[in-house]
């Protein structure tokens, strides 16, 4: 009987013993964040500190903007607290927290706000260069900064200010999604905008953007000669009038410019050049013989000149041809030019050997001291009976059933 | 007798000869072969760049009303494509701890934050397995030289698992809005700013599906010549159709069918599969047969990373198959229970809550459940499954036990034991095992048990196979000829005496 009454007894105490234990569990979980503030301003110290009926240290877990970790607390009597660590008080954002304490974790969030005083003007603007006409705009994008790199709130001033030529413009923008921007249309003059943005007493520094001249419009060409004689020595030279865009803005250095030249057979020639201060050269030599160029200056695919005619008179009246050594010394000259000197080295004359009709050969040489001297050796002509042809200056002079041994 | 002596000297000579040579040419040939192998002179240019898909959270882009520059279809894939690898780095390197890839999508100042983070957490032996799952991006501005972009990402949908000292501490499911600011440099997209907005727990409401209108009777199906393989090569629309008319005469009215993670081309899914898949339905539904569509099989990894690409998978086949009259259930993932010891329970169960989740938002009509391989683990996430099914291959004895049981611990859930049976392999490898007649006795008792409990079922399985790929059971081959003698019909073809009982007890 005795027995039984202890054994009763002891399950009674079991019982309340488990019961014990678990008013125990449920202890502990008392906790409270005693932090009220829930906005802090990037780079100050945040702490969280919660009242808690035990002893514990409960991990806090800790998430921001770039990333996630988990915190440990100093433990006081009554008290934890959680300092938040550097790289995460100083970015701002909104900052997840969750004390982990099994089923009743307690979670909340806390702002960072950025400071309010602006440090860096991130700046970024483009595309850095634009044409002139007041249709092509740059854009400029301003991110303001505090000191810990993060971007100023949205409604933020910023003063977009820009200058060029000799007018200075500041336009107050606001940011919104973290940015402002400001469109800057070009002006009618071609030239170079310095671009600056301020807020807060800050400056950024100076940028800027080159305003290039519009698309060439139609020009004039010229020709300089130092004379009209056909002697296919003397170079002339074309010059475009300054080549200037719809605005009257000298066009870029650089533009480049093709002069065609036509001449009396209708074959083309083709020479080129590019602007200097809006005006391009090109030269050519002169032909041999008798002809006229009709050029025209082209800027590639946009702009055109009317055509001028150039003249080119004949020098080389006539010539002598002599033969010698079995005919087969052919030696032609004096070539006199138009003042009767001889024509400067390097004149064009053509031999052109017939056998019944058939081309056999072609010889060029050009002059030396006013003669050129063909030598037809045994391994162009073998002893035979030829048709000569001399070509020079567009005279053409035929020699029938010349012998050669 | 010498003569053939002779010859026969002469043919071994020259037998091993010709072995001889042959085998100094292969030698010869591999080596070289060998040698050859490695970098072709072609990577050299890195002319051609793979992508390999990593990472693909559902992105769903608000309409385009941004300031600046109006911006064109390529550039903003290319802003999605290197955004999306931005958060990817991160979160490898928060795994890791390591910078790796970092610096390239993230400018100077911005990859600094992450470097901090990255310090803190070695130190403190603090890892961070996470993943996005939705994104919904904004964009707002657009610079007009194209360098400069602004997006607001709402609702992004993050997932983490905190470790310390490898054991996991955390486990969190946010909602959060980010402001980011993209510069384009060296052709990179990278991160200036990253701002979050806003930030809270996200709790994901789960609506039940009603299940009373189920009334499963049925069996796991494979075809008898490609077991483990139905949709490949050897698909055949009209050996199925044959199948599912057995089935349906044998008075069954369901069947449960496989489809396998890596063979349906995982986040990428295989148009000519899933066709094959559709036609099997369309079999089904000929016949008036309901089918349980097993998602994931052969999956195993559950890794965070890892999860947007089976999302991808899941959503592609869910949505292109739920308007399907031959559906009746989707099973989320056959016998995940055994994955627990080498994956981790906590890791395996986050998995199928968030791919529950996932499937019940995109269909919004058919119940949801996970084949439990055995009756102690139905009970697990049984507040998110629609219906509880569990495997029983144990004695048909305990089995009215096991299910009071689940009855008391759920009681209002219907239950579906989704894979039973027994095989009839007496054979060398198992010399005392069960013959057909004991396996006709199972399936008695287990009709009978059945109707008892009013139970509803999914035997295993039609047919005996000849072949079993060794990823179902292993190599062994005791364990290979058991699981090809669990059909109904042999593979000759003739019903087995357990045909009788296939859907009743007499």
């Amino acid at each position: 009987m005795q027995l039984k009454h202890i054994y009763i007894g002891f399950l009674g105490l079991i019982v309340l013993s488990s019961f014990a234990m678990i008013q125990d569990d449920n202890i502990i979980l008392d906790l409270k964040l005693l932090t009220t503030q829930t906005e802090f301003e990037s780079g100050s110290s945040i702490t969280l500190k919660f009242s808690t009926s035990k002893m514990s240290d409960l991990i806090l877990y800790c998430s921001s903007s770039y990333g996630t970790t988990l915190l440990s607390p100093k433990v006081e009597k009554s008290t934890i607290t959680y300092t938040i660590p550097d790289h995460i008080s100083n970015k701002s954002g909104q900052v997840q927290w969750q004390l982990i304490n099994g089923n009743n974790s307690l979670s909340g969030q806390f702002n960072i706000i950025p400071k309010s005083d602006v440090a860096t003007m991130e700046t970024y603007i483009g595309p850095p260069s634009i044409e002139a006409g007041g249709t092509d705009y740059t854009m400029l994008v301003v991110i303001p900064t505090d000191r810990l790199d993060n971007p100023l709130p949205k409604n933020t001033l910023v003063n977009a200010k820009h200058q060029f030529l000799s007018s200075q413009f500041s336009d107050s923008i606001t940011t919104n999604h973290i940015i402002a921007y400001k469109t800057i249309y070009s002006k009618n003059e071609s030239g170079r905008i310095l671009v600056s943005s301020e807020s807060s007493n800050t400056n950024s520094k100076e940028y800027s953007i080159t305003v290039f001249p519009a698309i060439p419009t139609h020009f004039k060409i010229s020709a300089k000669q130092p004379h009209n004689y056909a002697d296919g020595n003397q170079v002339t030279t074309f010059e475009t009038s300054v080549i200037r865009d719809k605005l009257n803005n000298i066009v870029s250095d650089g533009t480049y410019v093709s002069f065609f030249i036509t001449n009396s057979k209708g074959n083309k020639l083709k020479t080129s050049g590019t602007t200097i201060n809006g005006v391009a050269k090109a030269m050519m030599i002169h032909p041999d013989h008798q002809t006229q160029w009709t050029v025209k200056g082209y800027v590639d695919g946009i702009s055109e000149s009317d055509p001028i005619s150039v003249n080119f008179k004949q020098v080389i009246e006539d010539f002598d041809v002599t033969f010698s050594n079995n005919n087969r010394l052919i030696s032609i000259g004096p070539l006199q030019s138009f003042m009767n000197q001889l024509i400067p080295d390097g004149f064009k004359v053509e031999l052109l050997l017939y056998k019944n009709d058939k081309l056999l050969n072609i010889l060029t040489k050009t002059s030396i001291d006013g003669y050129v001297n063909f030598n037809l050796t045994s391994n162009i002509a073998t002893n035979d009976t030829y048709t000569i042809v001399i070509k020079s200056a567009g005279l053409e002079k035929a020699f029938n059933t010349i012998n050669v041994w | 007798m010498v003569n053939l002596n002779r010859t026969i000297i002469r043919t071994v000579l020259i037998v091993s000869y010709i072995l001889i040579i042959s085998l100094v040419v292969y030698a010869i040939s591999a080596l070289f072969g060998y040698l050859n192998t490695g970098a072709d002179r072609s990577t050299i240019l890195h002319t051609e760049l793979k992508k390999i898909e990593q990472y693909k959270p559902k992105v769903i882009w608000m309409p385009l009303t941004n300031e600046g520059r109006p911006i064109d279809n390529e550039s903003l894939k290319a802003i999605e494509t290197d955004y999306l690898d931005a958060w990817y780095v991160k979160q490898v390197a928060y795994k890791t701890n390591t910078t790796a890839g970092i610096n390239d999508y993230y400018t100077d100042n911005a990859r600094k934050n992450i470097f901090d983070f990255i310090t803190l957490n070695s130190n403190e032996n603090i890892s961070i397995e996470s993943t996005t799952l939705e994104h919904h991006p904004k964009l707002e501005f657009f610079s007009e030289d194209g360098q400069l972009a602004v997006i607001t990402d709402n609702d992004v949908i993050e997932y983490k698992r905190v470790y310390k000292d490898n054991k996991l501490v955390i486990e969190t499911n946010e909602i959060s809005t980010y402001k980011v600011v993209l510069l384009l440099e060296d052709g990179f997209w990278r991160i200036r700013h990253l701002i979050k907005e806003s930030t809270e727990d996200y709790i994901v409401e789960l609506h039940q599906i009603a299940t009373n209108h189920l009334n499963i009777k049925g069996i796991n199906y494979y075809p008898q010549a490609t077991p483990w393989d139905m949709f490949g090569d050897s698909f055949s629309k009209d050996t199925i159709a044959k199948d599912f008319k057995i089935i349906k005469e044998a008075g069954l009215n369901s069947v449960r069918l496989f489809v396998q993670y890596d063979d349906f081309g995982k986040a990428n899914v295989n148009k000519e599969k899933l066709d094959k898949l559709k036609l099997t339905l369309d079999a089904a539904e000929t016949v008036n047969l309901g089918v349980v569509i097993t998602l994931f099989d052969f999956y195993g990894n559950y890794d965070v990373l890892d999860w947007t690409l089976n999302m991808r998978h899941a959503e592609t086949i869910v949505s292109e198959l739920k308007n399907h009259k031959a559906i009746i259930a989707w099973d989320i993932k056959n016998e995940p229970n055994l994955d627990f010891e080498t994956r981790g329970k906590a890791k395996v169960i986050a998995w199928l809550e968030h791919m529950i989740a996932h499937v019940k938002s995109i269909d919004k009509v058919h119940p949801i459940t996970i084949g439990w391989s055995n009756t102690q683990s139905a009970s697990l996430l049984n507040e998110q499954v629609d219906f509880i099914s569990f495997h029983y291959y144990e004695d048909l004895d305990k089995l009215g036990t096991s299910l009071e049981a689940l009855k008391n611990e759920i009681p209002n859930k219907t239950l579906v034991m989704g894979e039973f049976g027994l095989s009839s392999y007496d054979g060398i490898w198992k010399p005392f095992g069960d013959s057909e007649k004991d396996q006709a006795n199972y399936h008695k008792k287990a009709q009978d048990i059945i109707a008892q409990h009013n139970l509803q079922y999914l035997s295993w399985t039609l047919y005996d196979f000849t072949e079993i790929p060794k990823e179902v059971v292993g190599g062994l081959p005791w364990r290979k000829n058991a699981q090809k003698n669990f059909g109904f019909i042999d593979e000759n073809g003739a019903k087995k005496p357990a045909f009788t009982y296939i859907s009743k007890p007499q």
